[in-house]
C-alpha cells in the first residue's frame, strides 16, 4: 500500500506541472499589457506598464515566460486581486477556510444520505421508497442552486427567521474579532470548539444550515443514483445468489457483501463530488452572502479581475489533483485488486 | 417520531427572531451596496467613504440639523463673522478660535496645531482628481499643487504655511481674495486628524522636505487608509474588506457627550433581496434602496418609508471619457474602429457624444425607473441652487438626429464600421443599471453594427477604473460638498475639476466663466454667468444629465432621531449616527 501511495505521490508534481501549463496557455490569450496589469495595484502605475512587462518578461519566448511565471506561482506571487483588494495568495488564505467549512458541512450529509438512500432504493426497487428517492433525486438535480437558495432563504429566514444569511451573527462577529478568541484553523466551527465557545458554535452552525442544505439537496441526487445502480448490479451477481442460497439474512448480504463492492464507484465519485461542491459554492455563497472563495470568484469573474479568477482556478485545479489522489488511495483500500494491478 | 419532530421544531423556534423587536438596541446596522474606498479624509472623495468618516472625524463647523445654510461650531469654538471680528473687513482673513477640552479617540488632547496640520495636509496631499481643490481654491487661490507637467509647485508649501497659521488658540486663514462659501466648505472638509498619531505611523511629519512623499500619495500608503484617530462621536473598530463591513464603536470621551448608540455597523450586501429580508427580520435597521426597487419595500410590517427627501445632486450623470487609458484595458474591445472595439479617443468627436445624447429616452427613464419622482436635470447646476436655468435647452429622444450625428462622426467610419465597448456601472445600483440597459437598447437600435456590453463592478473597483480613465463612459452622480453652484460647475466642467480630470478634457471657455462666476459677488451677474456656462455645456456635451430625483429612506420603526440633510454624503440612506437611537 505504501508503495502504491508513494508512486501516486511521485506523479503529483507532473500532474501539477500539466495543470499550470494549461493555465499558462490560457493566459496567452491576453495581451502582454493585460497580463502586466495583473501585477498592478495602483491605477497610477499603469504608466509604468512597460517596466512591469520587462520585469516579468512578458514579451520573452513562451518557454522562458513559463519558467518565470512558474517561479512566481511557486513563490505565491499570483498578482493583485482588484476585487478582494489584496494579493491573490492573501485572498485565497482569507476566503478558503469559509468555503472549506461549508463544503465539508455539505459533503458528509451527501455521503451519508446518498449511500443510505441509494442502497435502500436498490433493495426496495420499484417500491414506494424507491419512487420517493427517485423523485427527490430528479428534482434536486434539475433545480438551479440559486432558485433553491433563494427559496430556502425566503422560507427559513424571511418567514420563519430560523436560519439567517452570512457567516455569523453580530455577537459572534464581535467575539471572533476580539483578542480573547484564538484563530487556530480559520475554520470557525473548529475554532469555536477549541476556544470552548459553544454558543458561538451554535450560531455558526445555524448560519451553515441553509447553504449546506442547498448544496446537499442539489448534489445528493448523483450519488444516490450511482449507489442505487451499483447496488442493483451487485445484487444481481452470482456470489449474492450463492449467499442467498446459503440462507444468509438479507441485511447481512447487503451490508457485508454487496455494499463493499458497491462503494468502489461511489468512492471515485465522492472525491469528484467534493470538487464539484467547491465549484457549486460559487452561486450558493453569493445568494447567502457567505464570504468564501466562491463569492470572491463570482465577483472576480464579473469584473474581469483576471488575477482573482486565475488564483481561484489554480486553487480548484490543485484541489482537484489532490482529491483524485485521495480517491485513488481510497479506491485501493476498498478494492485490493487495484494495488496488485 | 412525531414527538421528536415537534421537539426539533420547538428548539428551532426558540432561536428564531420575530423581527418585531430589536435584538441589539444599542447597535445600528445599515446594509448598503458600496464598500469604502479609503478612510483618509484628504484622499476620499466618494459618498461611501465620506459617510463613514462623517462619524469619525470632525470639521471646524457643521450644518445645523437639516439646514444647508445655518452653521454651528464643532471643532471651532464659534462661527467667525464680520460682526464678531472673526472675518476681516476685506473678507480675506478668518480668525477661528479652536475649541478646548476636545480629545482624540486615543485620549490625547486635540490642539490648534492639529487643526493647522490637518488643513495643510488636506491641501497638500492633493491626489489626482481628489477633494483638495475644495480648499486649495479659496485658501491658496489655485485648484492644484502641481504645474502643467505634473511637478509639485516649488513655493506651494510656503504658501500653505503662510495662509494657514495658529496664533495662540486661534486658527488664522489668510485668503488671496474673499471667498463666500469658505465656511460651508469647512463644514464638511478638512476635518481634524492627530498629527502625533500620524507621524508615529510614518505619515507626513508636516515638513517641507517630506512633502513629495505626501503629494498625490498612493491610497494604501496613507496611515489613515484603514486606521483612524479623530475626535468624532464614533471611532473605527474595524474595516473588514473581506466581509465588506465597517464597525464603528462609540467614543465615550466625545466632547458633546457619548452617542446613544454603542456601535454602528455598515455592511456591504449587493443582493437587494437579501437586504430586504434582513430588514424584514430586524437584523439591519436601514438599507440602501433606490427608486427602482421602491415597491419591494412598501407595506413591510415594522418598516417605515420616509419619502420625498429632496436632494442637492445631479445623479446619475453619464460621463464621456475623451481619452481612455488604453493599456491593459478590457473595456475598449479591439481598441480600433473596426466594429469590434473603439479607439481610445472615440468620445473626443462631438458627433459621437451628440449621437449618444439624442439616443436616450429621458422621460421614459424618469417615469419607469423613478416612478415619476423626479424632474429632468437641465445641466450641471441643480434646481435648488442659484444659477439654475429653468429655460435651458435639453436633449430629448430623437433617433433621427442621433443617426445624423453618428453618420457624421469620425468621417462616417462610425456608421459604416460600427463599434463595440463595455458600459460599466457600480453593482447594486439599480437606477444606474437601468440607465445602462436603456442606453444599450437605444444605441443598438440606431444601427445594428453598434454594440454596447453592460457590466457591473464593485464600488472600489469602479472608482479605480474611473480614476485611471479606463472607462469609455462611466455613470456616476454628483452630490453637493457644500451648497453653492461653484461646487457643481467646478468639479463637472473645470479643467482641474474632479470629472474633467478623469474624462481628460479641457475647455478654456468653461474655465474662464467658472472662475469669473466664483469671483463675482453680484448674484444677478453670477446667475448670468452660470446660464452662459450651461448653454456651452449643452453645446459641448461633455456628459449627459438625466434627472433630479426625490429619494426615500427605508428603516425600522424603532429607529429614532434620524434627520436628512442633502449635503450629508449618502443621505437619506446612511448618514450621521450621533443623534440616532433605537426604541
Amino acid at each position: 500500500m505504501a508503495k502504491f501511495i508513494l508512486k501516486r505521490l511521485l506523479f503529483l508534481p507532473f500532474v501539477m506541472l500539466g495543470v499550470t501549463a494549461l493555465l499558462f496557455a490560457a493566459l496567452q490569450f491576453l495581451s502582454p499589457e493585460m497580463r502586466a496589469s495583473l501585477y498592478i495595484k495602483d491605477p497610477r502605475q499603469l504608466s509604468a506598464l512597460e517596466s512591469v512587462i520587462e520585469k516579468y518578461g512578458l514579451r520573452k519566448p513562451l518557454p522562458v515566460q513559463y519558467g518565470i511565471w512558474l517561479k512566481q506561482v511557486i513563490k505565491g506571487d499570483l498578482g493583485y486581486s482588484e476585487t478582494a483588494k489584496m494579493p491573490v495568495a492573501e485572498a485565497v488564505k482569507a476566503f478558503f477556510p469559509a468555503t472549506l467549512e461549508l463544503t465539508v458541512a455539505a459533503f458528509f450529509p451527501i455521503l451519508i444520505l446518498g449511500v443510505y438512500f441509494g442502497t435502500l432504493s436498490a433493495v426496495y426497487k420499484d417500491k414506494w421508497l424507491d419512487h420517493v428517492t427517485r423523485f427527490v433525486a430528479i428534482t434536486g438535480y434539475s433545480l438551479p442552486s440559486f432558485v433553491l437558495g433563494l427559496l430556502l432563504l425566503m422560507i427559513f429566514y424571511g418567514k420563519l427567521q430560523w436560519f439567517p444569511p452570512g457567516r455569523y451573527s453580530l455577537d459572534v462577529d464581535l467575539l471572533t474579532h476580539s483578542e480573547a478568541f484564538g484563530h487556530y484553523t480559520g475554520l470557525l466551527t473548529l475554532d469555536c470548539i477549541l476556544n470552548g465557545q459553544w454558543k458561538a458554535l451554535g450560531d455558526v452552525l445555524k448560519h451553515l444550515v441553509l447553504p449546506a442544505c442547498t448544496l446537499t439537496y442539489i448534489s445528493v441526487a448523483l450519488l444516490l443514483r450511482i449507489t442505487r445502480s451499483s447496488m442493483l448490479e451487485e445484487l444481481g451477481k452470482d456470489y449474492i445468489r450463492t449467499a442467498k442460497a446459503k440462507g444468509l439474512p438479507g441485511n447481512v448480504i447487503v451490508k457485508k457483501h454487496a455494499l463493499r463492492n458497491t462503494l468502489i464507484p461511489v468512492v471515485t465519485l465522492s472525491s469528484l463530488l467534493f470538487i464539484n461542491l467547491l465549484g457549486g459554492v460559487v452561486i450558493t455563497e453569493t445568494v447567502f452572502d457567505y464570504p468564501g472563495i466562491g463569492r470572491w470568484g463570482v465577483v472576480a469573474a464579473q469584473q474581469l479581475d483576471i488575477a482573482g479568477v486565475l488564483g481561484s482556478t489554480l486553487l480548484a485545479a490543485t484541489l482537484f489533483v489532490l482529491a483524485n489522489l485521495v480517491s485513488d488511495i481510497l479506491y485501493a483500500v476498498v478494492d485490493p485488486r487495484i494495488r496488485v494491478g | 417520531m412525531k414527538k421528536r419532530l415537534l421537539a426539533i421544531t420547538a428548539i428551532l423556534s426558540l432561536g428564531a427572531g420575530t423581527g418585531s423587536a430589536t435584538t441589539h438596541p444599542d447597535t445600528f446596522t445599515y446594509a448598503t451596496i458600496s464598500d469604502a474606498d479609503t478612510l483618509d479624509p484628504a484622499w476620499a472623495y466618494d459618498t461611501a467613504s465620506h459617510s463613514i468618516m462623517l462619524n469619525i472625524y470632525e470639521p471646524l463647523f457643521f450644518f445645523d440639523k437639516s439646514s444647508t445654510e445655518k452653521l454651528v461650531p464643532l471643532t471651532a469654538a464659534k462661527i467667525p463673522t464680520r460682526e464678531n471680528g472673526g472675518i476681516s473687513a476685506d473678507g480675506k482673513v478668518y480668525r477661528i478660535p479652536i475649541r478646548k477640552g476636545v480629545k482624540f479617540h486615543d485620549g490625547t488632547p486635540m490642539t490648534p496645531e492639529d487643526v493647522r496640520y490637518s488643513i495643510i495636509r488636506f491641501l497638500l496631499l492633493d491626489r489626482a482628481a481628489g477633494p483638495s481643490s475644495l480648499l486649495l481654491e479659496p485658501i491658496l487661490g489655485t485648484p492644484t499643487t502641481r504645474d502643467e507637467k505634473g511637478a509639485l509647485k516649488p513655493d506651494i508649501f510656503k504658501a500653505a504655511e503662510k495662509a494657514v497659521r495658529v496664533e495662540g488658540d486661534v486658527l488664522v486663514l489668510t485668503l488671496p481674495q474673499p471667498y463666500a462659501p469658505l465656511l460651508s466648505i469647512l463644514a464638511s472638509w478638512g476635518p481634524v486628524l492627530s498629527k502625533a498619531w500620524a507621524v508615529k505611523r510614518g505619515d507626513w511629519d508636516g515638513a517641507e522636505a517630506s512633502l513629495p512623499a505626501l503629494n498625490n500619495l498612493k491610497k494604501e500608503s496613507s496611515a489613515f487608509f484603514e486606521s483612524s484617530n479623530g475626535t468624532g462621536p464614533f471611532k473605527l473598530e474595524r474595516w473588514d474588506r473581506k466581509t465588506k463591513e465597517v464597525i464603528l464603536a462609540r467614543n465615550d470621551g466625545y466632547w458633546k457627550g457619548p452617542a446613544k448608540l454603542k456601535r454602528v455597523i455598515i455592511k456591504g450586501i449587493n443582493e437587494v433581496g437579501t437586504r430586504k429580508l434582513m430588514l424584514q427580520a430586524g437584523d439591519v435597521d436601514s438599507v440602501y434602496a433606490d427608486r427602482s426597487v421602491y415597491s419591494q419595500f412598501q407595506n413591510l410590517p415594522g418598516v417605515q418609508i420616509l419619502d420625498g427627501q429632496a436632494t442637492m445632486e445631479i445623479n446619475p450623470i453619464a460621463f464621456f471619457t475623451f481619452q481612455v487609458s488604453a493599456a491593459g484595458n478590457p473595456y475598449l474591445g479591439s481598441g480600433k474602429l473596426d466594429g469590434q472595439g473603439i479607439p481610445a479617443d472615440f468620445f473626443s468627436d462631438i458627433d459621437v457624444r451628440k449621437g449618444f445624447a439624442y439616443a436616450f429616452d429621458y422621460d421614459g427613464y424618469i417615469k419607469d425607473v423613478f416612478g415619476g419622482k423626479g424632474v429632468r436635470a437641465r445641466g450641471a447646476i441643480p434646481k435648488s441652487l442659484p444659477g439654475y436655468n429653468p429655460k435651458q435647452a435639453i436633449y430629448s429622444l430623437d433617433l433621427g438626429k442621433a443617426k445624423e450625428h453618428f453618420q457624421k462622426a469620425w468621417g462616417g467610419k462610425v456608421w459604416s464600421e460600427g463599434f463595440r465597448f463595455t458600459l460599466v456601472f457600480n453593482s447594486g445600483n439599480s437606477a444606474r443599471q437601468n440607465l445602462c440597459q436603456i442606453m444599450k437598447r437605444m444605441i443598438e437600435s440606431v444601427n445594428p453594427k453598434f454594440t454596447v456590453d453592460v457590466r457591473a463592478v464593485e464600488w472600489p473597483t469602479f472608482l479605480d477604473a474611473i480614476t485611471s480613465s479606463k472607462l469609455p463612459i462611466f455613470v456616476m452622480g454628483w452630490n453637493a460638498d457644500y451648497p453653492d453652484p461653484h461646487n457643481f460647475a467646478f468639479p463637472l466642467l473645470h479643467t482641474h475639476g474632479d470629472f474633467p480630470g478623469r474624462q481628460k478634457f479641457s475647455n478654456p471657455e468653461f474655465d474662464k466663466i467658472i472662475e469669473a462666476a466664483n469671483r463675482e459677488t453680484n448674484l444677478a451677474k453670477r446667475k448670468q454667468l452660470y446660464a452662459k456656462l450651461q448653454q456651452l455645456e449643452y453645446e459641448f456635451v461633455p456628459h449627459m444629465v438625466f434627472v433630479e430625483q426625490y429619494r426615500y429612506r427605508t428603516q425600522r420603526n424603532w429607529v429614532k432621531g434620524w434627520y436628512h440633510n442633502p449635503v450629508f454624503p449618502d443621505s437619506p440612506y446612511g448618514g450621521y449616527y450621533y443623534p440616532i437611537s433605537k426604541q
